[in-house]
């Protein structure tokens, strides 16, 4: 018998219809590391939380989940771990080690043996220095990090986990999830990853689970499931390996990883070097909405310079993109920009005139708006209609007026369906769409994003893409800091690398992506060696095509 | 950490405990100058400059109030030195203002020692043992005020480039804050809703359960523990047979200078200074220490 058997699962929630899962049937190999993927909605968390007794879903359920025999029946708490999306609602306790010791003090072991199991524990995840610490004063990635740790300490036959890494930055992301991959080998615990960021960890699964609208659509090796799957909707979320490999026709095996896309590339090109030249863009001399000269901010009087000397020009219909590690203050530059921090030196100024010389409400109408990481914060009430028109009353404008006005700006940006809804029930996608739409109700000249693609798949994403062109289209110039080095090769006028409180190498894309080794796309580390200059999958193919058509 | 606060919860409830009650009750000068001497040693070890000069600012005026506050109200004593509205202002009543103050003063900073030493998880640890579900409730409580602190400036700042607080007035102000205020509660149950699940996920109430501590008792905390219940003893005997008995009024007793007394002194003394030599003892130590590093 298997670890797991799910037979014939489909499950709907109460109040509504449609089934949430519907005949979903598998089994789960011992020590086998399994990657579950799909869009938001599909399914993946409530899935998920079904496995895990004590967090499963009210509902109608049909069908059957059979657990292996090394579990209790029904399975205790300890013997399935879990990890779910956000760090500050899965940690309980105060300080560090109490935990790590949680699990076990639920579990009654005596006191030496929490002693030894926490301080081992602590060792292996690199946890030894915050053994004492506040769990408050962790990161996030340390925060998700002991989460793991307290998951795995019971020692669980299963563990699950739900989009762990969509609050993390890409570095501290694969961080967990290469510590995530060394458990499952080091003491072969079998593992269920929900995610929707694929392009590394695709290679690291050993069986890919897709789903679409509630049913398994794939479940078998990552390039089988490549192979499988090229035609479907959720393959443009696929890494860019295999993508490429679509593009150029899908011959023989699928490459999952940057290194066998290059030998892809080898194949595709032989020796030679392709030509590619980067579309042309005018330069434009559209008039500058929000200059800064020789910023310089610090947090308290003695503390570090973390704006040294930076300036920064955003044109009418610009759409400027900023990269940068974490905790190199590309946050505390939007909020300096928007007026939230004071920088002690250095001038900023919107249309022409210096934000001090705004009246304290003036500069937030028709001017600055800022979307914050957490996008739960811009929501104040308990459905988003009552939200959008909060808005307008703030602004003066009339009862009626304002829920008139609220429903068509919701119509405008396709979110009138979620009107009746809770801000905090939606999905991250919803979410951010339901706050962009408050956010334009103040018809900001500059949008200032902070991280905007946290937590999106690959389809709201685009969909994300092509909202930010059109504002663009509008005159509205966009300012957005990230770590996603896809949205921003896709979205960008500029691009720049804030790094020691300055701006370094700003200009198009092209001109930015296709010289840095770290800082690139995919496309682009595959692309390099036979056409370089491309940074997309589309480019690359293009100029293989164009090749191909010369040649004959 | 400090020295002093590495020792066990329960040697370091004692002492506090201990210094509190000998300092409130023991009607004598000596050991209530011994015992503000001692506690503002200690304090001296535990802050930094700019908080000793916060302290003094808040001490002097308080101690130099009740010195002047007390001969006003009491008219006691033997030795008037004038009169206000026909009512004495004696010497003896300044005595016990001074007395006073000094006492009230020893008690204040023995409690902001216990606050810096004796943090939440000591506390947890001690009371967890009485009532474990209550010291889990507790820690789950303490690691909210930091995240709900967090969440709210985060509010605040987002709401703000919303135009919330825009127009600077007291109204709009008002307005906004009980908006962030609202949403931020809403937040924090939805919040502690889904922690409560992933407690239960965890195996909390699943049966007999455990309270893990880090502490560790020693045998430091042995001797101390059992210095502490010798010294006690002998001073609850010595304050019992009232040979430290002080009087102000009507005149000053003469003060006690028996043997008994001035071992009593001596002993206090000690107990008072305890925690300044230990954390004197350990700095000097690591300081040697670090020379050979």
């Amino acid at each position: 018998m298997d670890l797991l058997t799910v037979k014939d699962l489909s499950f709907t929630y109460p109040k509504t219809e449609h089934k949430t899962l519907d005949g979903i049937s598998l089994r789960i190999r011992r020590g086998g590391f399994y990657l579950l993927c799909g869009y938001t909605g599909c399914g993946k968390t409530t899935l998920l939380r079904l496995l895990k007794p004590e967090l499963a879903p009210f509902g109608a359920l049909a069908g059957e989940i059979a657990y292996g025999e090394e579990f209790g029946a029904p399975p205790a708490p300890h013997e399935i771990g879990m990890v779910t999306q956000d760090p500050n609602e899965q940690i309980v306790t105060d300080k560090v080690w109490h935990e790590l010791a949680f699990g076990l003090e639920n579990m009654g072991l005596p006191q030496a043996e929490i002693r030894i199991r926490t301080g081992e524990t602590a060792g292996y995840f690199g946890l030894t220095d915050k053994f004492n610490s506040p769990t408050a004063a962790l990161s996030g990635g340390e925060k998700q990090l002991l989460s793991l740790a307290a998951a795995v300490i019971t020692n669980p036959k299963l563990l699950l986990l739900d989009e762990p890494t969509s609050q993390l930055d890409p570095i501290t992301a694969m961080t967990f999830l290469e510590t995530l991959a060394r458990i499952n080998r080091d003491f072969g615990i079998t593992v269920i990853l929900a995610e929707h960021r694929l392009e590394e960890v695709f290679s690291m699964a050993d069986t890919v689970l897709a789903m679409d609208g509630g049913r398994l659509i794939a479940c078998d090796t990552p390039k089988a499931v490549c192979a499988a799957l090229q035609d479907s909707r959720l393959f443009p979320g696929f890494p860019t390996a295999a993508r490429l490999w679509k593009a150029l026709g899908a011959k023989g095996e699928a490459p999952v990883n940057v290194r066998e896309g290059k030998a892809l590339m080898r194949e595709a090109c032989g020796e030679k070097t392709l030509l590619f030249a980067p579309p042309e863009k005018e330069k434009t001399d559209a008039p500058a909405v929000l200059a800064a000269k020789g910023l310089w901010f610090r947090f308290a009087k003695d503390g570090a310079d973390v704006l040294k000397n930076l300036s920064i020009t955003l044109r009418q219909g610009e759409v400027f993109s900023i990269l940068g590690a974490n905790g190199v203050g590309k946050t505390t530059l939007l909020q300096v920009l928007a007026g939230l921090r004071r920088p002690y030196h250095g001038k900023i100024k919107l249309n022409g005139r210096e934000l001090s010389a705004y009246k304290r409400g003036a500069l937030y109408k028709n001017g600055l708006a800022l979307l914050p990481q957490d996008p739960k914060t811009v929501f104040l009430k308990d459905t988003v209609r009552a939200d959008l028109a909060d808005i307008l009353i703030t602004q003066g404008c009339k009862k009626e007026d304002a829920e008139k006005k609220a429903a068509e700006a919701a119509a405008r940006m396709g979110v009138t369906d979620l009107l009746d809804r809770n801000p905090f029930d939606l999905s991250g996608g919803e979410r951010q769409k339901c706050a962009m739409t408050k956010l334009l109700l103040t018809e900001p000249a500059v949008l200032l994003l902070d991280e905007p693609t946290k937590g999106l798949d690959a389809f709201s994403k685009r969909q994300f893409v092509s909202l930010l062109r059109t504002l663009s289209a509008e005159g509205r110039a966009v300012l957005a800091v990230t770590h996603d080095i896809e949205f921003a090769a896709a979205v960008s006028d500029t691009a720049a690398m804030l790094f020691d409180g300055e701006l370094l190498a700003a200009g198009t894309p092209h001109a930015f992506f296709r010289g840095n080794t770290f800082y690139t796309t995919a496309a682009a580390r595959m692309a390099r060696a036979h056409v370089p200059g491309a940074i997309s999958v589309e480019e690359i193919a293009e100029a293989i095509a164009k090749a191909i058509a010369k040649a004959q | 950490m400090k020295a002093f606060g590495k020792l066990h919860p329960v040697t370091l409830l004692v002492y506090f405990v201990m210094m509190l009650a000998f300092s409130m009750f023991l009607r004598n000068p000596v050991t209530a100058g011994l015992s503000l001497l001692g506690s503002i040693a200690f304090c001296c070890t535990l802050t930094d400059k700019r908080e000793k000069l916060e302290d003094l600012k808040f001490y002097l005026p308080l101690s130099a109030l009740i010195v002047l506050t007390n001969p006003l109200v009491s008219h006691n004593g033997r030795t008037p030195l004038f009169f206000v509205n026909g009512n004495a202002f004696t010497l003896e009543a300044i005595w016990y203002g001074v007395f006073i103050a000094g006492m009230i003063a020893a008690v204040l900073l023995w409690s902001k020692a216990y606050s810096k030493i004796f943090t939440s998880d000591k506390f947890l640890y001690l009371f967890g043992r009485i009532l474990p579900k209550t010291a889990l409730i507790l820690s789950v409580a303490l690691r909210y005020v930091p995240l709900m602190k967090a969440q709210a400036a985060r509010l605040k700042d987002a709401q703000k480039t919303l135009g919330l607080f825009s127009t600077g007035s007291i109204a709009d102000n008002l307005i906004g804050t009980v908006k962030v205020y609202a949403a931020l509660v809403a937040w924090s149950l939805e919040n502690a809703v889904e922690t409560g699940r992933h407690m239960k996920a965890r195996g909390w109430n699943a049966g007999r359960r455990t309270a893990f501590s880090t502490f560790r008792f020693r045998f430091t905390d042995a001797v101390f523990l059992a210095v502490f219940a010798a010294a006690g003893t002998l001073l609850l005997l010595a304050a019992a047979k009232g040979t430290l008995y002080f009087g102000f009024y009507p005149a000053p007793t003469p003060l006690p200078t028996d043997p008994i007394s001035v071992s009593a002194y001596a002993l206090f003394g000690g107990l008072a200074f305890l925690p300044f030599f230990t954390e004197t003892e350990e700095s000097i130590r690591w300081t040697c220490l670090r020379s050979k590093i």
